[in-house]
């Protein structure tokens, strides 16, 4: 989920943080920068308001007073003639009933009229502000006469200049503040992608994908920064460490190979040794009685019978030492292999043995032959060891939906607690215990398959499923 | 109270043949009213200046705000000649005598204008009813006695006729209110109008004139009764009518739109009296 911010990339969630950093320092600037503006206007727009509302009310005190309605007029109107500037747009004076005198703009303000439209939203001259946005703004001032209040005047000043000014100032603040944090962004940007490269680098090596951790090369070390190459060179070397281990559980893996021979090695022995008594008694025979044909024959098919079963244990040895069985299919011969290998080892422990394969070639097809040998083997021997002296052994091999499904039983006592380590977790092999449980969990997960154990009426199965192909169908 | 009204007042007060001595060394004081057009300093130079080329003395121009001012300026003495209203005149022909009437477009004569804004739809008087009015002055026979007397024709007076009026003290002030929008109306000098169209059109074109008043005696020059005979008086006297004589007195009755200042005739103001009659005496 790339929204997440969490799964960026470290070197845009900082430049994003920046950004994000940078716009609110950029907003509390341009605030007090827009308040201060706001607050100079604010004075000389007062004082403007201040002399302008002041000068008039000195002058138009006396006339208001005798409601001279002509010299309040003339007043105003050459004081908006005289006026530098356009600030002032439309002044009025009322008499103190509140009814206009004159006005500089009589059409907007008729003599007689109430002067309470324009005084309703005029503000006195202290408090006048640009604030709100509006170009105009209304002023209100009484009219005193040695202490007596004669009237009132309301002025309506032109701030478009210094609305336009702080819109002005807004954008511009808006447009640099952008800008400063476009360029930090971008340079916060490629000062951490240089300052995490070897992160990143690392972070490659580990094997992101899923992958194996791979030793960085000593060139893409950076030599300026001490601790990142320390932590780069002890990164290689856990990473060498790493394939160390793999090669030694590789090449324990397939040492135990032999050690499933090993442990057959004297069952074997004994089905090879048992029938050489017989084939040398049969020689002995065609010895004595060479001139009875019928008793040399007899001794041959003995003979015959002797050295092909010979021949049979001899190949299925052979084709288990053998290295490279990679490629090979599944079929039901590598499960009469088994048999042969193994029955012997039963038979001399005295157990029960239980074989049923159910399935043609065309189920098992879809399999590889080496490592569901060696999964059904290791499994075997360890159910034989786990079976007590005449006890039983069992293995049931079917198809179901497209996965193969080894099934392997004993009365033994069941799975040790480091045994079901081996088989069930990954849990670290303690020193001393066998790999060959170990080997069937490393083997059934490379294939995508699972494994299961249950333990019921004092009987141990453990039941391994492997998808047709190596992977688990959909 | 300045050393000039000093003197003026004590002359005034000590009798005719003592200030003769203490004026030898005093300018001649002429009064002038709103009803010249007393914003324009160029004109005023220009008239001072051809009066005392003419009169051979320095001439002081005198100007108040009020009718009522130079009027009582000239009955006190503190000036020894004014231009001033028909009306007043009227109202003081006891004591004043005239110096002189100017003559404008060939006769002494001249209107009273009724204005009102360019796009205003009055048409009389009576259309004006309710509204505010803009006189000129009390004692203006153009700016007030006219419009006065037609509103008691009407059987009314201005105050009632009129939601509110005003007395701008200026026949250009009158122009100014009624273009500005300050009121709807206003009376209204007919030579000081027809003199702003051509120097001030733009103030001009937002007026209208809706009537015009039957034509009266030109504001004239008038000296007190008593001091008629008064050498320098009647010198100045001469003076006036004289202006056209001399290049720049014409360039000043040409600043003025004048023809000449001719001989008054009281008869002159047979019309602004009958109008007197008809407004009660405030």
């Amino acid at each position: 989920m790339r929204l997440r911010p969490g799964t960026w990339p470290v070197t845009v969630r900082v430049a994003v943080a920046t950004a994000v950093l940078m716009v609110l320092l950029g907003l509390a600037a341009s605030q007090q920068v827009l308040a201060t503006l706001g607050r100079l206007q604010d004075a000389r727009l007062q004082e403007y308001a201040r002399l302008h509302v002041e000068g008039l009310a000195v002058a138009l005190g006396p006339f208001a007073l005798h409601r001279d309605v002509w010299e309040v007029y003339d007043t105003l109107d050459r004081a908006r003639t005289n006026a530098s500037g356009e600030r002032i747009l439309f002044t009025v004076v009322a008499d103190d009933r509140g009814l206009v005198l004159a006005a500089t703009h009589p059409e907007r303000a008729p003599v007689d009229t109430a002067i309470d439209a324009f005084a309703a939203e005029a503000m006195p001259v202290g408090e006048v502000t640009a604030a709100h946005g509006r170009s105009v703004v209304r002023v209100m001032a009484p009219l005193f006469v040695q202490g007596r209040d004669v009237g009132r005047i309301v002025t309506e000043l032109d701030v478009s200049d210094l609305v336009a000014q702080r819109r002005t100032a807004a954008l511009a603040l808006l447009a640099g503040n952008a800008l400063a944090t476009l360029i930090l962004v971008l340079a916060g940007y490629f000062v951490m992608a240089r300052m995490l490269k070897p992160v990143e680098l690392l972070a490659h090596h580990m094997g992101e994908a899923g992958g194996t951790p791979h030793p960085i090369p000593e060139r893409a070390i950076p030599r300026s920064d001490s601790v990142l190459a320390r932590l780069l060179r002890n990164f290689n070397a856990m990473a060498g460490a790493i394939d160390a281990r793999a090669e030694a559980e590789r090449r324990l893996a397939e040492r135990e190979r032999f050690v499933s021979l090993g442990r057959l090695s004297s069952s074997l022995a004994h089905e090879i040794n048992n029938p050489l008594g017989g084939l040398l008694n049969a020689t002995d025979t065609i010895r004595s009685y060479a001139d009875r044909p019928e008793v040399v024959r007899q001794s041959a098919e003995l003979i015959d019978r002797g050295l092909r079963h010979l021949r049979d244990v001899s190949r299925v040895i052979l084709e288990e030492n053998r290295i490279d069985r990679s490629g090979r299919a599944l079929s039901r011969a590598d499960f009469e292999d088994l048999r042969l290998l193994f029955e012997p080892e039963t038979t001399r422990r005295g157990q029960r043995l239980y074989w049923r394969i159910d399935g043609g070639e065309a189920a098992f097809g879809g399999h590889p032959s080496a490592p569901v040998r060696q999964i059904a083997l290791n499994l075997l021997l360890n159910a034989s060891s786990a079976a007590p002296e005449g006890g039983s052994v069992a293995l049931g091999v079917r198809t179901e939906r497209g996965w193969l499904r080894l099934a392997v039983a004993d009365d033994g006592p069941g799975l040790s607690g480091a045994a079901r380590a081996r088989l069930m977790s990954e849990a670290p092999l303690e020193p001393g215990g066998g790999v060959g449980l170990r080997l069937v969990r490393d083997l059934v997960a490379m294939l995508g398959g699972r494994v299961d154990c249950t333990r019921a009426d004092c009987r141990t199965e453990i039941i391994v499923r492997i998808p047709a192909g190596g992977q688990p169908p959909c | 109270m300045n050393r000039r009204r000093f003197l003026a007042g004590s002359a005034a007060s000590a009798g005719i043949g003592l200030p003769a001595l203490a004026r030898v060394a005093e300018p001649f004081r002429l009064g002038l009213t709103p009803v010249f057009l007393d914003n324009d300093a160029v004109v005023i130079e220009r008239l001072r200046s051809a009066l005392s080329q003419a009169l051979g003395e320095p001439v002081d121009l005198i100007q108040r705000r009020t009718y009522q001012e130079i009027t009582a300026s000239l009955l006190d003495g503190s000036v020894d000649a004014a231009w001033i209203c028909g009306y007043p005149f009227l109202q003081h022909g006891d004591s004043l005598s005239l110096l002189g009437v100017p003559v404008w477009r060939g006769r002494p004569l001249y209107q009273s204008y009724l204005i009102v804004r360019h796009d205003d739809a009055a048409l009389r008087l009576e259309d004006l009813r309710g509204d505010v009015h803009a006189f000129s002055d009390p004692d203006s026979n153009s700016g007030y006695l006219v419009t006065a007397s037609d509103i008691a024709r009407l059987g009314e007076t201005p105050e009632r006729f009129f939601s509110r009026s005003i007395f701008t003290y200026g026949h250009r002030n009158v122009v100014r209110a009624v273009a500005g929008g300050l009121t709807r109306s206003g009376s209204v000098d007919g030579y000081v109008w027809e003199t702003l169209a051509r120097v001030e059109p733009s103030l001009t074109e937002r007026t209208r004139v809706v009537t015009q008043s039957e034509w009266l005696g030109f504001p004239p020059f008038a000296a007190r009764a008593d001091r008629a005979t008064d050498p320098l008086v009647r010198q100045f006297g001469a003076a006036l009518r004289g202006l056209d004589a001399s290049a720049a007195g014409r360039d000043a009755l040409r600043q003025l739109f004048l023809d000449r200042v001719q001989h008054g005739d009281p008869g002159l103001f047979d019309g602004i009296a009958a109008r007197m009659a008809e407004v009660p005496r405030r």
